[in-house]
């Protein structure tokens, strides 16, 4: 379908697609290397997890139209409104979505700093913050990383089950706008603003500066 | 005089009772000790490490912690009578290796015993390089002896 490459409107930029699709690439091989203990490349990854997560935080804010969560993400009279489909939502995440997004960031953030004070069960290989936490809070850290990896995958079977279902009985195409970045909308729906890339460059270069800090044992 | 003797007999019968107790540990008490013991070796090894990553680090914080793992570490060979396996019905990570192999097992004891008798030594001497080596040798011996002889899950 060379069509819904190039027609249709920007919809989800670069910096968007990157992250997710790091995202994608990276989960099986954090699991992977958990599973056959290397632990010193799960370490580094998981700090380029870290810095993407945070990075994604701050575009947004700041970023593409989108992107940004005071845009995508309503209350519950909102959510109430689209549910029973008095109103339309913008292009983009919908507000049912939007709770989707919420959460899987916000298990990776948790995910993430869990991970920086976390330990193996011999107080042997450790998060670079795991000095700052008792080994109680840390053996606590530890159980809880396993539980937010296992309720992230919950939520990527759902995200994977409601792309499914919107390709099978909406007829609606969510995998292609995300690899590409452009979307046919809607009648009458207006074209999302992007943001400029100096911006997604500063957002990246703090992301990286806040991953690189905490990987190196930060606050002495 | 009679009240005497029936509380003598009682204290007696108390102090044997106790005595089959204590040989008659549980395979679950027996298993909650030995759990207990490794904890102390895991927060002693956690508290070396926390300080070796401190910027000044202490060597009486190192010998504190090389004194607590050494002390620890004689007790595991003995930690694991028959019948305290996974076949305890307790939640154990123990691997039936442990007795398949007793040999090895011991063999792989008594490394982390003279290990953390060697970090005790070079924490004690007052070289915290040769303390921050030592220390590495001891996570080396739990780790070897963890891969062949304690399950992944827990």
């Amino acid at each position: 379908m060379p069509r819904a490459r190039e027609a249709g409107a920007k919809l989800w930029d670069w910096p968007v697609r990157l992250i997710h699709w790091s995202f994608v690439a990276l989960m099986p091989m954090l699991w992977w290397t958990a599973q056959h203990d290397n632990i010193s490349l799960h370490k580094r990854l998981g700090l380029v997890m870290l810095g993407l997560v945070v990075a994604r935080l701050m575009w947004g804010v700041v970023g593409s139209e989108p992107a940004r969560f005071a845009r995508f993400v309503k209350g519950p009279r909102g959510l109430m409104a689209y549910l029973r489909g008095r109103e339309k939502a913008a292009a983009g995440h919908n507000p049912l979505g939007a709770l989707s997004v919420l959460a899987l960031l916000g298990l990776l953030l948790a995910e993430v700093v869990l991970g920086l004070v976390t330990q193996d069960v011999d107080g042997i290989e450790s998060g670079p913050l795991n000095y700052l936490v008792s080994f109680d809070v840390a053996e606590v850290a530890r159980h809880l990383h396993e539980l937010v990896f296992n309720l992230l995958l919950g939520l990527i079977a759902l995200h994977l089950c409601a792309i499914l279902y919107y390709r099978l009985f909406k007829r609606d195409n969510l995998l292609t706008p995300m690899v590409f970045g452009r979307k046919a909308l809607d009648e009458g729906m207006a074209a999302p603003a992007m943001a400029p890339a100096w911006r997604a460059l500063a957002c990246a270069v703090v992301a990286a500066a806040l991953a690189w800090w905490l990987g190196a044992g930060a606050p002495h | 005089m009679k009240f005497r003797k029936i509380a003598l007999i009682a204290a007696g019968c108390a102090v044997v009772a106790g005595g089959t107790l204590a040989i008659a540990a549980t395979p679950s008490d027996v298993i909650s000790a030995r759990q207990a013991n490794f904890k102390v070796m895991g927060k002693a090894m956690k508290g070396s490490f926390d300080e070796i990553k401190q910027p000044a680090a202490s060597l009486e914080v190192l010998k504190t912690n090389a004194n607590a793992i050494a002390g620890a570490a004689v007790k595991v060979a003995a930690g694991f009578p028959q019948g305290t396996g996974p076949e305890a019905g307790v939640k154990t990570t123990a691997l039936p290796a442990i007795w398949e192999k007793p040999q090895e097992f011991h063999a792989d004891a008594d490394k982390l015993v003279k290990a953390a008798q060697a970090y005790q030594l070079a924490a004690a001497s007052g070289n915290l390089d040769a303390a921050k080596g030592a220390l590495m040798q001891v996570g080396g011996t739990c780790k070897g002896c963890h891969e062949d002889f304690r399950s992944r899950d827990n």
